[in-house]
């Protein structure tokens, strides 16, 4: 298992979108370390400021790059199931003493792992960087590397099994943007604006068991930013108020993190199934 | 124990569009024994790539059962034992002469430990790879590439090795050193399971063969018997052979083929000699006797034409 995770890394340190993913993460921490600048910010007078200040820098970089960087890891880990899959590669492969299972979930953990050493590294630097400037170390920043990893791995699965399907990395890519920025925000949303419209029982139990089966990044988000923040987090049911000014606020809940895994599960355990019988 | 043995053996597709069902494999019984070179012969599409597929279950048969050192090849560990030179492989382009064998090499259960290192240096030195060890695969030619993967079927010293067109555009003389080192491999008691259309070469390499046609067996056995079973001799003789000698020989071999001064016969041992005492009782000299054996390629183009007429 560890030898095709190792290659798995090989394949993403040798692919030239790599190295534009770094480039891209080398600039956004770079813009952390010289455009951060504390004693800029007005109004700052204690070390509570400071931590507010913090906290916000944190949580609203995840809300703006979140599902951005999500998307961008998955874009660039989208070949690796295709080219494995190439004649010639398959068949030496599988000729090999290792079960399909093991090869379908070496790749697949050596693609997460990649991810969360990148992670790692982004996550890591803009910690360190706010860290050092602000003097205020809070280790809740570094969940988001967990989180970040986590939903990579939720959707990765789905980059996995549309892979086996098809050999096709854009049709994943596709997939996956769908998914990511269209039918998981409007599932999240369903409640507070669809279903003020929509008053069909029918088509709400739809949305609702839609909402339920599918993985729920933007929700992992929320839920990583309510600890960020120190905000609670519900069990199973997220509550969207609205306070007298018009601003709204999100109370997450772990069962968008239990779902998503749970999808994660079952897609993985139907991708492995489907590989172990196929004829290559 | 038998190193390959399937039973019934058989390979059903559907096509994709069409539903309807292509036989790749009918019923294909055999055995192999330990230390031969078999090989497996046939046109474009008779079903050996999807028998060697099948025997290392990277496809699945829709019928029958196949054995590896008599471990079910549907159980992995069946591998252990096993090297593999797929047609057309395909090695990621990002590694080394060096590293792509000590990433097969690990996969194939290989420690990476200096006892593979030496092993890695041996099978470089083998193929002639050594100066090109720490060079990206993308550069390698057809041939190196070609050798490069025979090296990687036999780094972890199994004891078969399955090679589907292993001297593929390969120059003649990469293809020599190629028939050099599977006799070696053979010498030291290794199984080699061959898939060539080179037949010249699976005559020169192999003890036994097969042939399949549109997925049938249809000729099957020792290289030497199979072509010495087509024997044809030849006796030339001296003096013309007249039209009463040429009745009598009818009368011995209704089938030989006579000339003015040769006859063919193909009626095997006792009829030839036979037609050697009838001539030397007319006072017929003879010059010459030959044995005339054909060629593998002889044989599989008449063994393949036969059985597409019938």
């Amino acid at each position: 298992m560890l030898t095709i995770i190792k290659n798995t890394f090989r394949e993403a340190l040798a692919k030239k979108i790599f190295i534009g993913y770094y480039i891209f993460y080398a600039i956004v921490v770079l813009i952390m370390l010289f455009a951060v600048n504390l004693d800029a910010v007005e109004g700052i007078v204690s070390f509570a400021d400071i931590k507010q200040v913090i906290i916000s820098v944190e949580t609203g970089f995840l809300s703006l790059s979140f599902n951005l960087i999500l998307f961008f890891s998955l874009i660039s880990t989208s070949s690796f199931i295709p080219s494995m899959l190439e004649k010639g590669t398959i068949d030496l492969l599988i000729s090999k003493p290792i079960s399909r299972f093991t090869i379908l979930m070496s790749k697949f953990l050596g693609a997460v792992l990649f991810v969360a050493v990148s992670m790692v590294f982004l996550i890591g630097s803009i910690w360190l960087i706010l860290s050092l400037k602000s003097g205020y170390w809070s280790p809740a920043f570094l969940s988001s590397i967990l989180s970040l990893t986590l939903a990579f791995a939720v959707m990765y699965s789905i980059t996995v099994l549309i892979g086996l399907l098809t050999n096709s990395s854009v049709i994943s890519i596709l997939i996956n943007f769908f998914m990511i920025f269209v039918l998981c925000p409007v599932l999240s949303i369903r409640e507070s604006v669809i279903f003020t419209f929509v008053k069909n029982e029918s088509v709400q139990f739809v949305f609702n068991f839609l909402y339920y089966i599918f993985p729920k990044p933007g929700e992992i988000k929320d839920v990583t930013n309510a600890m960020i923040s120190g905000d609670n987090i519900a069990m199973w049911k997220s509550t969207i108020t609205q306070n007298e000014m018009g601003l709204t606020s999100i109370e997450p809940a772990w069962m968008a993190v239990i779902s998503s895994l749970i999808f994660c599960a079952v897609v993985m355990s139907y991708s492995v199934y489907y590989f172990s019988k196929k004829d290559y | 124990m038998h190193v390959i043995e399937t039973q019934n053996l058989s390979k059903e597709y559907t096509a994709k569009f069409s539903k309807q069902k292509v036989n790749a494999l009918n019923d294909f019984t055999f055995k192999v024994k330990q230390g031969e070179i078999f090989g497996l012969l046939g046109p474009n599409g008779a079903g050996k790539t999807t028998l060697i597929k099948m025997l290392l279950a990277i496809t699945f048969p829709t019928r029958g059962d196949a054995k590896l050192f008599g471990t079910d090849v549907k159980n992995y560990k069946a591998k252990t034992k096993v090297g593999y030179l797929p047609e057309n492989h395909k090695f990621p382009s990002y590694l080394t002469g060096e590293q792509v064998l000590s990433y097969y090499g690990q996969l194939s259960g290989m420690k990476d430990d200096s006892n593979m290192t030496k092993r890695i240096d041996e099978m470089l030195g083998m193929m002639n790879l050594t100066q090109w060890r720490k060079t990206r695969i993308k550069k390698y030619s057809k041939g190196m590439m070609q050798k490069l993967g025979l090296a990687q079927s036999m780094l972890s010293d199994p004891d078969l090795i399955f090679l589907d067109e292993p001297t593929d555009g390969v120059d003649p003389i990469g293809r020599k050193e190629i028939r050099d080192i599977l006799h070696e491999i053979k010498s030291r008691g290794k199984t080699i399971f061959l898939n060539s259309h080179l037949l010249s070469e699976v005559e020169m390499i192999c003890d036994r063969v097969a042939i399949l046609n549109k997925g049938d067996l249809i000729k099957e056995g020792n290289v030497d018997d199979l072509t010495k079973a087509e024997n044809i001799f030849a006796v030339h003789t001296v003096e013309p052979i007249g039209m009463d000698i040429k009745q009598k020989v009818m009368a011995i071999d209704p089938n030989a083929g006579i000339g003015e001064n040769e006859i063919n016969s193909e009626a095997g041992i006792d009829k030839i000699n036979g037609i050697i005492d009838l001539l030397r009782a007319e006072k017929i000299r003879i010059q010459t006797i030959n044995q005339k054996t054909s060629t593998l390629e002889e044989l599989f183009i008449n063994v393949i034409k036969k059985d597409n007429t019938n």
